[in-house]
């Protein structure tokens, strides 16, 4: 056992652990921080803002993004909206709320620490967005409105139209571009994280490729920041974007960073269903069209009515059925499910039999079209446009879509892995969410981890650790890139007969199949030895046409799914070993009647993986989990 | 005190390209209602005439139009050669949205072209074209009003001027709309109107200097 | 999975340039079975898994969230950004909007400021640096008073609103017969300017971003308003003459 997982976990009571945290942190000099190179690996929500901030304070910031610009993280497609315990609508809100909130909804699988910050910090984010120009929306006094979101009692949601990601990012963006003005961070554009370089047990540095020119570049700094986001697109299909990738994760990983439930992953309840084999990814519709929308399939299989001839009697609204309290609204990991099963009843609908009717029909005839058209008309719009079907007329069809991982790389309390140096922030590490993440608190905790957290715990490690000043020459830099190369050159000589794009789908059918929306043991096992089955096949048959130099989108896509090939035998190992359901975790063996049956006295437990080779079985540690002040429960929407 | 870098600014140049359109927008309408003394008759233009052009004043009045005009022309040159420059590489084929640019917009330089060409022969025609005299009430003066008729009686003449002056329509239905919209002013609320006032506008010029064409080749 | 899914035959007459000094041609594809339910990206991946099976080098083309948001995607179809569809990035185009046989020409964006860098791949770093230049509003994380301390009418906020919504995509710069940035840096100027917080630096904002656009090789602009007619987000003209108006304020002040 090569770490030892200590949270650093401030002591005292909940509500004073960061203050008094923070008191005690040490500090760095102001004219001292700019001795320090602080290298940030993505430009979404957590790494803009975190890159932003550390160039504020003074540190020199060297920033990465495989886009051709910052502006273009997937942070960006966010829609709903970011929740903050502002209490604005006076309804009963306060940050003990959104904490206890978020650490039920995450099923029990959270930090409470963690969270009670991430609940502290959030009004910080809303400030903070506001000041730089964040067009939130409004109501006629000029001052800020607000919306429930996701099933949640208060309204403590702040949203820009349904482009909430977008104008969050964009602020990030301009505080990151403002530095970049100023010389304070040096933007490297169009480059991929391949590696990342540890000097004597601390990350140091970081090789990366120049996606126009192929060159393979080193890059050195007093620690590393990662930001990277999450591993959905594991699964092929996701509403991720096509370049979101597990890369700098998983070579944290394999160079000893703890990697946290990567089981838990999120399967979001209404997307646009899949059309056909050509698909390239799947599109969210954001889940505020519950608020509305009316679930349902018909009654009897295969009925192949147009759904607007199916009379109500024939209908099931299964949602309102089994959940009577929250109906519709019910959080995203059970809505999910209940669809799952529809469809495995045969009552799906569609073309492909993979779909349920979201209908607003009954929403239309109560408020009228114009009412609708004004709340959800882009969404209405996008939905047509995709599927050229008139949502106003004939109900949507949805269907569950992996959306967001809440695992990632394990991070004590100062957002550090088990690797001195390496930070990891937003959806790449493991920390806020638990076993499922709340809707519009995704982008709150990018942006808490950047704005409020790293730049306090960062010159923490900064003043308590002496970091020799090292250079980009120094051995294990050479070694690093020499490994990169040679895997690059290796994949390029395969010249097998089957494109990466092949293999990414055949990945993505094994893990939807057996590491999707529910699990049991001879499927996960049947997975683990598919993937190993498949990862083999793609070092013996894999065709990447092109070569090192210049641009080769063939290349990146290939080291990507390279990486998913190791990943997904992760996911379906752990998914394995929690012998227990809870949140996006589903496995069959354990429920109540299709509800998750969570096992509190074996599994209140982080799993964090320690790698042992590609092909070695890898070491599973547990972070007990300790909930003081939200008590245990069931959750219960019935 | 201005910047001095506006004048060199892409926005500060089309601006004064569009304050100098401005002035000619002026220019050109007072120039037109001025023309319809040639409906009254002989006597009223030429004493119109005499009167505008006996005003010591002129030549400062002429001096700022040729410098707006110069003016005009150069910045129009400048944006051109530079809007050229900023796309080195053609489209293989480029179709209009249908939404935006429009046929005015679109041919803006060749009605500028036009526009230049036409000004040119016309000051050569009838400001420095034959000199006959006439006596107006005991006045001494130059019969302006021969000139044009007899101009006029030429019926390619007659169609060179009326294509002309539709270019110059053209061009400044474009231009009423585009100055208020360099100068910053467009809002839902009156946009609209200046657009329709922009149309109106070329119309006005066309189809007013036409008639006084075709109404002088009659008078032959 | 519209119920009239259909299959159509297409010919593509495509862009390819090899690198930035390459001086690039056209090629044509043959390509059939393209389902009327795919997106336009969907067909040129179907392209693509073609060329690779042929052992040919596949088309390069940014692209990324396929939702509409990103601005990653930037081609001209048929002589048109993003293609036919208004308010439609290319990647939210889907081959309904095609018929059986049609021939599809697609180039790269066209400007000095967007050099192509591999077939219908552009560099569009000038506008980051249109951005760093001042599309921002100078505030320090922490130093934020709180959210509701400032009112902004509705009005303003909903026209910040919708100036914001810019994808950065280029559409406006490809389209524009100038190759003009003008509405891509009105729309943050625009944004910034409306809210009480970005007025502090309103004037030295909208004179530094017009400079760099300047620098940058962009066009003028002449009002031809194909941008607003392309532009996927439906950014429109007024922001050009918030603009032109902001600039004339600032310069008089001698900004």
């Amino acid at each position: 056992m090569s770490f030892k997982l200590d949270s650093k976990i401030p002591e005292g009571p909940i509500s004073e652990k960061w203050d008094k945290h923070k008191f005690k942190l040490k500090l760095v000099n102001p004219a001292n921080k700019r001795k320090f190179d602080v290298i940030v690996v993505g430009t979404g929500l957590a790494g803009a803002s975190a890159a932003a901030t550390l160039a504020e304070l003074g540190y020199n910031v060297k920033s990465f993004c495989l886009h051709d610009s910052p502006r273009r993280a997937h942070s960006i497609a966010a829609q709903g909206g970011v929740n903050a315990a502002k209490n604005y609508p006076n309804d009963g809100d306060s940050v003990w709320r959104l904490f206890y909130d978020t650490v039920k909804g995450g099923d029990f699988r959270a930090r409470e620490a963690n969270v009670y910050r991430l609940a502290q910090v959030s009004n910080n984010i809303i400030d903070q967005a506001t000041a730089q120009g964040v067009p939130f929306a409004r109501d006629y006094g000029g001052y800020l409105a607000n919306r429930s979101f996701g099933g949640a009692q208060v309204s403590r949601t702040f949203y820009a139209k349904g482009q909430t990601g977008q104008q969050l990012l964009l602020g990030a963006y301009s505080a990151l571009s403002r530095q970049i003005g100023l010389g304070k961070v040096q933007m490297y554009n169009r480059r991929e994280l391949l590696d990342i370089v540890l000097v004597d047990g601390k990350a140091r540095g970081i090789i990366v490729r120049d996606m126009i020119t192929g060159d393979i570049e080193r890059h050195s700094a007093h620690a590393v920041i990662l930001a990277t986001g999450g591993y959905g697109n594991v699964y092929f299909l996701s509403t991720n974007a096509m370049a979101s990738n597990a890369g700098a994760a998983w070579k944290a990983y394999k160079k000893g960073a703890g990697f946290a439930n990567p089981c838990f992953t999120q399967i979001h309840p209404t997307c646009i269903p899949v059309h056909g084999d050509n698909q390239s990814k799947l599109t969210l519709m954001s889940e505020s069209l519950r608020n509305d929308g009316r679930v349902w399939v018909p009654k009897k299989e295969g009925d192949d009515r147009h759904p607007n001839d199916i009379p109500e009697e024939e209908r099931d609204y299964y949602l309102e059925r089994v959940y009577p309290s929250f109906g519709n609204l019910a959080p995203r990991d059970v809505a999910s499910r209940q669809a799952k099963y529809r469809t495995d009843e045969g009552k799906g609908v569609g073309k492909t039999k993979l779909a349920v009717y979201l209908d607003f029909a009954a929403a239309i005839k109560r408020d009228g079209k114009d009412a609708i058209e004004a709340r959800y008309g882009n969404l209405f719009e996008m939905y047509q446009r995709i599927t050229d079907e008139n949502p106003y007329e004939r109900p949507m069809r949805i269907y569950p879509a992996v959306h967001y991982t809440m695992g990632g790389l394990w991070v004590d309390y100062n957002l550090m892995s088990t690797i001195p140096g390496l930070h990891v922030l937003g959806e790449a590490n493991f920390s806020d969410h638990g076993a499922n993440r709340l809707g519009a608190s995704a982008l709150m905790q990018g942006l808490a981890d950047g704005y409020f957290v790293i730049p306090y715990t960062l010159g923490d490690y900064f003043a308590n650790n002496e970091l020799k000043p090292i250079d980009t020459d120094h051995e294990e830099f050479k070694k690093s890139e020499k490994e990169v190369t040679e895997r690059i050159n290796k994949l390029l000589n395969i010249k097998g007969n089957r494109s990466v794009d092949e293999f990414h789908k055949a990945l993505g059918k094994i893990m939807w199949e057996y590491v999707g929306m529910s699990r049991d043991k001879a499927g996960l096992e049947t997975a683990i030895k598919e993937i190993q089955k498949l990862r083999g096949e793609f070092w013996q048959d894999v065709k990447v046409v092109g070569d090192a130099e210049g641009i080769s989108q063939e290349l990146e896509k290939a080291n990507r799914v390279a990486d998913f090939l190791e990943l997904g035998e992760l996911m379906a190992r752990d998914a394995l070993t929690r012998e227990e359901s809870c949140g996006g975790h589903f496995r069959s063996e354990y429920q109540n009647d299709g509800e998750a049956k969570r096992d509190d006295e074996n599994f209140a437990h982080s799993a964090v993986w320690e790698f042992t080779g590609v092909d070695k079985e890898p070491i599973r540690h547990k972070e007990e989990l300790e909930f003081p002040n939200v008590p245990l429960t069931t959750r219960s929407y019935k | 005190m201005l910047a001095h870098n506006y004048f060199t600014s892409s926005i500060g140049k089309k601006q004064i390209l569009a304050l100098t359109g401005l002035g000619l927008l002026g220019f050109t309408v007072t120039h037109l209602a001025g023309n319809f003394f040639l409906f009254v008759g002989a006597d009223a233009f030429n004493k119109y005439a005499y009167t505008l052009t006996s005003n010591p004043l002129i030549y400062v009045a002429e001096a700022g139009l040729i410098g707006m005009f110069l003016l005009h022309v150069v910045l129009a040159l400048v944006l051109k050669t530079e809007n050229h420059s900023a796309r080195p590489v053609k489209y293989y084929n480029k179709t209009r949205t249908g939404r935006g640019e429009t046929i005015a917009s679109a041919t803006m330089p060749i009605t500028g072209v036009i526009i230049l060409v036409f000004i040119i022969l016309h000051l050569l025609n009838f400001k420095f074209g034959a000199h006959y005299t006439t006596n107006v009430a005991g006045t001494e003066m130059r019969d302006l009003y021969r000139v044009v008729i007899e101009y006029f009686a030429n019926p390619l003449y007659v169609a060179w001027y009326c294509f002309a002056v539709c270019a110059l329509g053209l061009h400044t239905s474009h231009g009423v709309q585009s100055v208020f919209q360099t100068w910053g002013f467009n809002h839902k609320s009156y946009t609209p109107h200046i657009k329709t006032a922009g149309v109106l506008y070329g119309l006005f010029v066309a189809i007013g200097f036409s008639s006084l064409a075709i109404f002088c080749h009659f008078q032959n | 999975m519209s119920q009239q899914e259909q299959l159509l035959n297409l010919n593509l007459k495509v862009w390819r340039q090899k690198n930035r000094k390459d001086s690039g041609h056209f090629e044509d594809y043959r390509l059939e079975g393209v389902s009327t339910d795919s997106s336009f990206l969907e067909m040129i991946d179907q392209l693509n898994e073609q060329l690779v099976a042929e052992n040919k080098d596949p088309i390069t083309f940014d692209h990324d969230c396929r939702e509409g948001i990103c601005g990653s995607c930037s081609m001209m179809i048929n002589g048109q950004a993003h293609g036919p569809e208004k308010q439609t990035t290319t990647c939210q185009l889907h081959m309904r909007s095609f018929k059986n046989e049609d021939t599809v020409v697609i180039e790269p964006w066209r400007a000095r400021a967007f050099p192509v860098m591999k077939d219908l791949m552009v560099d569009r770093s000038s506008f980051d640096k249109i951005i760093q230049s001042g599309g921002f509003i100078s505030v320090n994380t922490g130093n934020a008073q709180d959210a509701n301390a400032i009112p902004v009418s509705k009005e303003n906020a909903d026209l910040a609103m919708d100036a914001a919504t810019c994808i950065g995509c280029g559409a406006c710069v490809a389209s524009c017969p100038n190759a003009s940035a003008m509405l891509f840096t009105s729309a943050k100027i625009s944004q910034l300017a409306l809210l009480p917080q970005g007025r502090v630096e309103a004037e030295e904002r909208v004179s530094s971003m017009v400079k760099t656009m300047d620098e940058e090789g962009f066009g003028n602009c002449t009002n031809h308003a194909e941008c607003e007619a392309s532009c996927p987000k439906g950014i429109n003209l007024s922001n050009i003459a918030r603009m032109n108006k902001e600039y004339i304020f600032s310069k008089i002040k001698g900004k």
